[in-house]
């Protein structure tokens, strides 16, 4: 459910210079684990949801159970459950590159350690209490989800942006003033640009926090296909449980799925 | 605030020490199982995409998913929390005890064979104190991840604090709702930070000063 | 502390660079006792390559970027074509200096053409003047547009990455161009290959060139005159490479000139220090048949003539010997002193019909003969002194 990139792999992302030789063997393996990742997911989520299709039309269900499971329900739930991920994503690179940018800027760059650090600290709270709590402060509902989804997502992004600027070389970013670009054209057409990839791990790491935890919304009224797992959970309906934890997890694939292909899209060529 | 606590320091923590326990049982368990994984995964280097893209695709599952998905096999309470955790927990320390493994230089494996190490002393005098940083930087994420996830799996009725979460979620309205949610929050951060911190001072114990940045 | 030596040679009528004037030029950084830059005082004539070189930490770095603003003085006036740099805003001054880094320092998610593009581009040049641009620049540092304009720069070997942002620095026609160890980052061989190439595109464009290096002999190769720094840019010698070679002004200049290979060691090594041949010899008024016999008795082809004061005059070959008594040559013959190097000693040798040359002590007195195998022999010595040490 939740991000675990090692340091090293971003920083292997950060494509100023040159990599070392030694890494090549690295590299190479990241890619066979990049192909993997997008060929089997979708794959696998097309299998999992044909065999689901065909379990929902030939199973014996009760009143409860074709309720929460009626397709006009399912695909509610699916389109709240995207529409709470891909609203408080965009908040999240929204906040988070220019915070990034701005941490990385002039008199501004020494506080990131201490934003980064406050970040972390907050990464390690639980995101059920973070949800509840604002619950009880803001009330229940969607935006209130979002709220928690935006805080939850911030840190991948926030960390990456500041390490992929940080990442590039500073002889270039010299090099870009030193032949008369503004600091805001350096930063617009060479920094950003080369610090993109690790940024877009980062909004991948991010989807896929926002996008698990978004199940939790269920709690506070949110919506999303929490819903028919906690109905299955309050109801001890094991039909009800596996088919919203199957119907979650494949939506959750096919999000880290998209952030693969958002990332492989947007890498500048010739990195 | 402060008389609530007082109230019910006892079973504060009582439920604080639950839950430090399960995440680390859950941790080490993991630990164990991730290095032997990772051990036998760089025998193979045509494994490695492999595992770091079942391990991408283990943590993109929803905890809260998982339970739904354990709850039937192991029923309502301590173990489907256990089970849970234990499995996100694998996951990133696989992927780290994996890099760390494959990036020690390969150089030292092949002088330490060649001067009579056995394969498994080769592993355990110079790979395993060579990846052990990486580990343990795996070990630490796993931790802080775990710390959430047993939060989630009080859902059905796993130990820790997360019930003090969900108590306040169904008492909301009620004079003690903030309370609880806020103990059980604080409380797991507050313990995720000094697993943290012990952690760290772990690191600075076991990693051979020779390689400590 | 001004300098300003003359102008030696080079008197082309075609020059496009523009004189750069430093004048007591200061950086100091907060919170740092010593002076980066303590009151450079400099004039870099227009059309010339200038060399700053000096140990790390001289501040030879810092006085170039003070020259485009990357670094701002602290206090002191610099003025390019008489035009004081801190009255104009930093991204146009910036846009009128060309500026080549280590390596190229080429953007890499950008094509060789977009890299070299930039700052037309910024200039705001039509798409179709950039294009061509592009294409004349991609052929004067030798890389086939067709080919490279496209290509991204990790396609590219150092060599042509450093082609390319030798390109870059000269995009938008510069008068003046600043370069930062433009070639520490290639082999050798490349390397050489590039100094030569810098060379002749100057030869055509006549650019104000200002080049930091640390490598003295990329220094005395590429450099019209070269500036000597020590620490807080302390102009230890500003002149041309034959000066500083043939007399370095104190220690600190012999010292930093004088480690390195056996060919600067020819610029250094004066002609009195080595071995000398004496072939046959003969005054004037001397009988012919006399020297001829004593010429090949010794196994000489030819004699030196010395004039009635021990002057060398000629240096005829025994068969131009005429005549009863021997008459002072008419062609001239060129002398060479003992205080000259033995690199001036090569030149000479190499346009003497002898391949040696005559040389001189005071007052022109005849010394002996140097030829290439005394140089030679002076090389192996030097090489198997410094395999010694």
């Amino acid at each position: 459910m939740t991000d675990t990139l090692p340091a090293t792999r971003s920083d292997s992302d950060v494509g100023a210079t040159p990599a070392p030789t030694g890494s090549s063997r690295r590299i190479a393996r990241l890619d066979r684990e990049t192909t993997l990742m997008l060929i089997v997911p979708p794959v696998l989520v097309l299998l999992v949801f044909a065999g689901y299709v065909l379990w929902r039309q030939t199973a014996d269900l009760d009143g409860t159970e074709l309720r929460q499971l009626r397709w006009s329900t399912v695909i509610t739930l699916i389109w709240e459950h995207v529409r709470l991920t891909f609203v408080s994503s965009a908040l999240v690179v929204a906040i988070a590159v220019p915070l990034g940018v701005l941490l990385t800027r002039g008199r501004f760059r020494r506080l990131s350690p201490l934003v980064v650090g406050v970040a972390n600290i907050g990464q390690a709270a639980p995101s059920l209490g973070l949800i509840v709590l604002l619950a009880i402060w803001l009330g229940f509902g969607f935006w209130t989800a979002v709220l928690a989804l935006t805080l939850y997502g911030l840190l991948p992004v926030l960390r990456n942006t500041i390490t992929g600027l940080q990442g590039v070389d500073p002889t270039l970013v010299e090099a870009g003033r030193g032949i008369g670009m503004s600091s805001a054209a350096v930063l617009f057409r060479v920094e950003l640009p080369l610090a993109v990839p690790v940024i877009m791990a980062g909004v991948r790491t991010a989807l896929v926090l926002v996008v698990g935890t978004a199940t939790l919304a269920t709690f506070i009224n949110g919506g999303g296909l929490g819903d028919i797992l906690q109905t299955g959970i309050s109801l001890f309906r094991f039909s009800l449980m596996i088919a919203g934890a199957v119907l979650v997890a494949l939506l959750a694939l096919l999000i880290e799925w998209l952030g693969r292909v958002l990332e492989l899209l947007t890498r500048p060529k010739g990195l | 605030m402060w008389d609530f606590i007082v109230e019910r320091r006892g079973q504060i923590a009582y439920n604080t020490l639950q839950h430090a326990n399960l995440v680390i049982q859950a941790v080490l368990v993991a630990t164990v199982i991730a290095v032997v994984l990772a051990v036998l995964i760089t025998r193979a280097p045509r494994l490695q995409g492999v595992a770091n893209a079942l391990s991408a695709i283990g943590l993109t599952i929803p905890s809260f998913a998982l339970v739904g998905i354990l709850l039937p096999l192991t029923s309502i309470g301590t173990v489907t929390a256990v089970v849970a955790v234990t499995f996100y927990a694998v996951l990133p320390i696989l992927r780290n005890a994996v890099v760390g493994l494959q990036g020690v230089d390969q150089i030292l494996v092949e002088s330490s064979r060649g001067m009579g190490m056995s394969e498994l002393a080769s592993l355990w005098r110079v790979r395993l104190p060579l990846a052990w940083p990486v580990i343990l930087a795996g070990v630490r994420t796993s931790t802080q991840m775990s710390m959430g996830v047993a939060a989630i799996a009080a859902y059905v009725l796993g130990p820790g604090l997360g019930g003090y979460i969900f108590k306040g979620l169904s008492q909301i309205g009620g004079a003690n709702a903030i309370n609880y949610a806020v103990v059980g929050t604080v409380g797991v951060i507050v313990i995720a930070l000094i697993v943290d911190v012990l952690l760290l001072l772990l690191g600075r114990l076991t990693v051979s000063k020779g390689i400590r940045v | 502390m001004s300098t300003t030596p003359e102008r030696t040679g080079s008197a082309d009528t075609s020059i496009s660079g523009a004189e750069i004037v430093l004048d007591n030029v200061v950086k100091r950084y907060p919170g740092q006792k010593t002076t980066a830059v303590d009151s450079l005082s400099l004039t870099i004539p227009a059309g010339e390559i200038v060399m700053f070189v000096g140990p790390s930490g001289c501040g030879k770095t810092t006085s170039l970027k003070m020259i485009n603003r990357l670094i701002e003085p602290t206090s002191g006036t610099i003025r390019i074509d008489g035009e004081d740099v801190l009255t104009q805003s930093e991204n146009d001054l910036r846009r009128r200096i060309g500026y080549v880094i280590q390596g190229g320092s080429l953007f890499p998610h950008m094509s060789v053409a977009k890299n070299i593009a930039i700052v037309p581009k910024l200039l705001g040049w039509d798409s179709s003047r950039i294009t061509k641009r592009t294409d004349e620049l991609l052929e004067l540092v030798g890389l086939d547009p067709s080919r490279y304009r496209d290509r991204y720069p990790r396609e590219l070997s150092g060599g042509q990455q450093q082609r390319v942002g030798v390109a870059r620095g000269l995009a938008a026609d510069p008068p003046v161009v600043l370069m930062d160890e433009p070639f520490g980052a290639v082999d050798p061989i490349t390397r050489q290959r590039l100094q030569d190439e810098l060379l002749s595109i100057q030869r055509e464009l006549h650019k104000t060139i200002v080049c930091v290096t640390h490598d003295i002999d990329e220094a005395i190769k590429l450099g019209d005159r070269i500036l000597i720094l020590q620490d807080g840019a302390q102009i230890a010698q500003y002149d041309t490479p034959e000066v500083i070679l043939g007399a370095p002004a104190g220690e600190f200049v012999e010292d930093f000139v004088g480690s390195g290979s056996a060919l600067k060691q020819l610029s250094l090594t004066r002609i009195s220090e080595i071995a000398l041949r004496t072939p046959t010899t003969a005054t004037v008024g001397e009988r012919t048949d006399d020297v001829r016999r004593r010429a090949e008795s010794n196994g000489d082809m030819a004699v030196i003539v010395l004039d009635g004061r021990g002057r060398p005059c000629g240096w005829p070959w025994l068969r131009q010997l005429t005549g009863e008594k021997l008459v002072e040559p008419t062609e001239e013959l060129i002398n060479l002193d003992h205080r000259a190097t033995l690199n001036d000693a090569l030149d000479t040798m190499l346009s003497s019909s002898h391949g040696a040359a005559v040389v001189t002590g005071d007052r022109d007195q005849y010394l002996g003969v140097v030829d290439f195998r005394s140089v030679t022999e002076h090389i192996r010595m030097l090489e198997e002194q410094a395999a010694r040490d």
